[in-house]
């Protein structure tokens, strides 16, 4: 799905939608829990991925960032935050900037923030990772960085089109440490074309050495519109067996629970203590607010997303505000399902109260209940200390489940 | 004043309705201002095809040897699937004028209507057409006529129905040959219904011809087969433009309206007689219309659940329309678990149920799914009971099952010299046994095989066009029913019967069809997260089996805050998808599934 189109709303009107006027005709927004930041550029376009991302657009970064702060000066100030939000900043590649424009950015975040931040991650690539730019982050409040390795073998980092070679990610990890960031997260990719359960085990042995506190590692997505979706619809890129990547999660899970890692959402492990508060509010249903061309953001049952084109985005404000597309007030019913789509993904399941709500909404609630106790037999979900969440089984067949809970 | 009552048969294509027209011509009867081409068709569909599917009968007048002659020209239908219909509209006739195309020769079913003539005692006058094409060759095709039908060769009378040569013997030859029609034998009214037309406003049309007796206007008048009565409000015949008449003699032939509102109260070879003075007997040769082949047809949505109802609303106003025009097919309401509400019709053959298939779309503005057609089958049960079945699922127990008799038709295959072994094969391969080979002329032989109806109404005729590269043709009849080791072959997914997906075949064939069947199946279900047994049993014992692997993983790997509403709407598109499948047991099975099986054919 491409947003090309505006709806002809604007970031301003949803604020407006997102406010409420008091009886003393001070006016209250919803509490704002986190603050997602993209940064589209990018060296290269890797062809699995689907983000909004511009390479050869480097020119542009600068103005860029400028056109960012002018955005987060618009919004941050019309909203109400809670005590410590979390800030993402993703992309793209956000270390791709120059180190004086991240600079700027993140100096700029910081002080349009009203509350500190508990947590403030920083996506970024291997190979742009240097001393100085881990200088930069280390220079603001910046907590946490998540840098994509992908894998530890150069022929699948190939298979993937990434540009960084194996060496590059301790040579970061190690820019970020020695700078004072402690909390390293790394990316990793299975079922990458080519790839077989002993690579799964290497790469997971290349990262457990560089001793990061967080893994996300997701099976390979051919999502529609990439390249390499085309590739594998025309025959010439030919995905892992099932079977085969079937096997490769579950060495996954176990090598993760054997290095003391807890597996909390589907791709997602952490050491206890680390996990990415910031995804945990995308996977609670909270509220978070988009900076930046094609970012979603989400508040109080409205979703948005801020046009997904570089210049739209810059040129067309309102009152400082992007033009926004796909917007949508879903209903109580729709909500409910949002939150057992989003909250079974977390291995602690969703509260049992919640599930109890989803199914009394009016129109799908039974349709719910009824699912759950067939999926409950079937043994693909079950009670965790007053959660419910899926097993074992039922974590490979998640799309499965969740689709008759919508 | 002289009555000749007669009939032109004819090949498809052989040039019937020209020379009908051509006749019309000669006769003055039509104006070249009024002259369209292939007057009697009046179908837009039988324009179309080139074929004729209902009679209607014309009256003109001409002099012979300075006396005038009434001609009742009668049209058959010319296909084989109204082979009754012909019939009746021959015992109308005392004589047929036999077209053969002289640059086609004699085809199948020049033959089949011709025997047709010779059973009804009908006088045959054969005529070689087209010879103005430069590709004719009169004199072999009436070597071929004398070979075949033993007319004598010299009596073919060779015209051109395009330029008219040869038309002026051909009547003359009509008035001095033909028969004149026989006097009433008894001196009650009977007249012989030998077709009905539907008119939106004035009811049915019937077309009689009277055989002892008169028809007036006024006449209280009775059905003997249906036993229904009416009331004669007009009279006339087609000149060929309709024009109304007092009365209708002995051996003259015209048309009746009486506020007569669906052609299910008529039927063709039935015997009209006066309500008072009612016949003792009726004509002989009165039969119901035979289905002989069914099929179901669905409302062809896409979306099960929306909108189901009132779609088959729309099939079924359509369905009731055309019933009015053509009470040789029935229809009933039929319910399948995959494709909803629709209706099992019976036909009368194969091109009378693409006819009708192609009105009820045409006419009625309808989208229909067709499923694979099937025959009778004769079912005796071990209750000494005979049973007749046109859907596999009402097939009885296999315990109750002593025999399952099938249609066995004599199938005649006309076709170049060369193709008669590669027919032979087809017509093996379908269980067909071998009765005759026959000379027809030089290059060309004709084939005779008993087939059963089964196996000729999937892709035979389409094999029979490409073996011969579309020289060959054929015509078939039914001989009889006939005991043949036949079984129902149920498929089960996951040890759970699909009524809908069960058949009727032969023990020796069953494998094979039921592997592809379960290939086809395989295909089109997608695969859950258990395996799915595929299987295919005659009577509890396992045949064929194929399995559907169980899914290990479907789990979207990421959803962050950008994945979130798009993830929603696929998902959403994954359930709506499920809830429009059928389940069987825990399986669910797209309606795609159901057609895919039911075009099978025979793989």
């Amino acid at each position: 799905m491409r947003h090309d189109r505006p709806s002809g709303s604007t970031a301003a009107e949803v604020l407006a939608r997102v406010q409420s006027t008091d009886a003393d005709g001070t006016t209250a927004s919803a509490c704002v829990d986190a603050l997602y930041v993209h940064v589209p550029f990018c060296m290269h376009r890797c062809h699995y991925c689907d983000f909004f991302t511009l390479a050869g657009k480097d020119d542009a970064r600068s103005a860029y960032v400028d056109a960012l702060l002018a955005e987060a000066s618009a919004t941050i100030k019309a909203m109400h935050f809670a005590a410590s939000p979390t800030v993402f900043i993703g992309g793209g590649t956000p270390t791709y900037l120059e180190p004086a424009d991240l600079d700027r950015l993140l100096g700029g975040l910081a002080e349009a923030l009203p509350v500190a931040p508990g947590e403030w991650t920083v996506e970024a690539n291997p190979e742009t990772v240097t001393a100085q730019v881990a200088a930069v982050l280390a220079g603001h409040p910046v907590s946490r960085v998540s840098l994509g390795m992908q894998s530890a073998q150069p022929h699948l980092l190939k298979a993937l089109e990434r540009q960084h070679d194996p060496a590059a990610v301790p040579r970061a990890v190690d820019h970020i440490r020695s700078a004072g960031i402690d909390d390293v997260s790394l990316d990793l990719i299975f079922g990458i074309p080519g790839q077989q359960v002993p690579d799964v085990h290497a790469d997971l042995a290349a990262a457990l050495a560089m001793d990061p506190v967080h893994l996300s590692v997701y099976g390979l997505i051919y999502e529609p519109g990439t390249p390499l979706r085309r590739r594998r619809d025309r025959g010439k890129v030919t995905p892992v067996d099932e079977d085969a990547e079937v096997d490769m999660f579950t060495s996954v899970q176990q090598l993760l629970a054997g290095a003391g890692f807890e597996h909390y959402e589907i791709s997602n492990w952490a050491k206890p203590g680390h996990r990415c508060r910031h995804n945990e509010i995308y996977w609670t249903n909270g509220n978070w607010w988009p900076l930046g061309p094609s970012a979603a953001g989400h508040v109080s049952g409205t979703r948005w997303r801020t046009i997904p084109r570089l210049k739209a985005w810059m040129d067309q404000r309102t009152d400082g505000l992007p033009p926004v597309v796909d917007l949508e007030s879903l209903d109580a019913d729709a909500v409910m399902g949002e939150v057992l789509m989003l909250g079974l993904r977390r291995l602690g399941g969703v509260p049992n109260d919640t599930i109890a709500a989803a199914c009394s909404t009016p129109k799908r609630g039974k349709h719910r209940a009824t699912a759950i106790s067939t999926h409950t037999a079937a043994g693909l979900l079950h009670d965790v200390d007053g959660h419910l969440a899926l097993t074992r089984s039922g974590l490979l067949l998640a799309d499965h489940v969740i689709s008759d809970l919508l | 004043m002289h009555i000749r009552n007669f009939s032109i048969i004819a090949h498809i294509d052989h040039g019937k309705s020209t020379l009908a027209d051509r006749l019309l011509h000669a006769t003055r009867a039509v104006t070249q201002r009024e002259h369209r081409d292939q007057i009697l068709d009046s179908m837009d569909l039988e324009r179309e095809r080139g074929i004729t599917i209902k009679a209607s009968a014309v009256t003109v007048q001409h002099e012979y040897k300075g006396e005038t002659y009434q001609l009742n020209f009668i049209d058959t239908p010319g296909h084989v699937d109204f082979t009754y219909e012909v019939s009746r509209a021959l015992t109308a006739c005392d004589g047929a004028v036999m077209v053969v195309d002289s640059t086609q020769g004699v085809e199948a079913q020049t033959l089949a209507n011709a025997y047709l003539a010779i059973e009804n005692e009908v006088e045959l006058i054969p005529v070689v057409n087209k010879i103005d094409l430069p590709a004719a060759d009169p004199d072999t095709v009436a070597m071929e006529i004398e070979a075949i039908l033993g007319l004598p060769a010299e009596d073919c009378i060779y015209c051109s129905a395009k330029t008219g040569e040869g038309i002026g013997p051909l009547l003359d030859t009509i008035c001095e040959q033909l028969p004149a029609p026989r006097q009433a034998v008894i001196p009650e009214t009977r007249a012989l219904i030998f077709d009905s037309h539907y008119d939106e406003y004035r009811g049915v049309i019937v077309y009689v011809r009277v055989f002892d007796g008169e028809l007036k206007v006024g006449d209280r008048i009775r059905m003997m087969g249906t036993g229904t009565t009416w009331t004669i409000t007009e009279l006339g015949r087609n000149t060929p433009q309709p024009e109304k008449v007092d009365r209708i003699g002995t051996a003259e032939v015209g048309w009746i309206v009486a506020a007569i509102k669906t052609l299910a109260d008529v039927r063709v070879g039935d015997t009209i007689t006066h309500d008072k003075h009612p016949a003792a007997e009726p004509l002989p040769g009165y039969e119901e219309p035979k289905q002989m082949v069914f099929c179901d047809f669905y409302p062809a949505t896409a979306d099960v659940d929306s909108g189901k109802r009132t779609d088959f609303e729309s099939l079924r106003e359509a369905v009731e329309k055309l019933q009015l025009n053509d009470a040789s097919f029935t229809f009933e309401v039929q319910h399948s678990e995959a494709l909803g509400f629709g209706f099992r019709c019976g036909f009368l053959g194969l091109l009378h149920m693409e006819i009708v298939q192609e009105r009820l779309e045409r006419e009625g503005g309808v989208e229909i799914v067709q499923t694979a057609p099937t025959v009778t089958y004769k079912v005796n049960t071990t209750q000494n009971g005979t049973m007749e079945i046109h859907n596999p699922m009402d097939l009885p127990d296999p315990s109750q099952v002593q025999a399952i008799r099938e249609p066995i038709v004599k199938v005649e295959i006309i076709c170049p010299d060369e193709m008669i072994g590669d027919l032979m094969s087809l017509c093996d391969g379908r269980r067909g046994i071998f009765k005759t080979q026959q000379f027809v002329s030089t290059g060309r032989q004709m084939l005779t095989y008993e087939l059963p109806l089964a196996e000729i109404i999937f892709d035979f005729y389409d094999k029979l066009k490409s073996i011969t590269r579309g020289y060959g043709t054929m015509d078939y009849e039914l001989v009889e029913y006939r005991v043949d080791r036949l079984a129902k072959v149920d498929i089960l997914v996951n040890g759970d019967p699909v009524e809908a997906l069960s058949l009727i075949c032969h023990r020796d064939n069953a494998e094979v069809r039921s592997r592809n069947i379960l290939k086809a199946l395989r295909k089109q279900i997608d695969r859950h997260q258990f395996e799915i047994a595929l299987q295919a049993a005659i009577g509890g014992k396992i045949i064929a089996r194929e399995s559907i692997k169980a899914v290990r993983k479907n789990v979207t790997a990421k959803c962050y805050g950008g994945d979130i509403t798009r993830k929603r709407k696929l998902l959403e598109k994954q359930k709506a998808g499920k809830q429009r499948m059928k389940s069987i047991g825990s399986v669910n099975i797209p309606q795609s599934a159901f057609l895919a099986i039911l075009d099978q054919g025979d793989g």
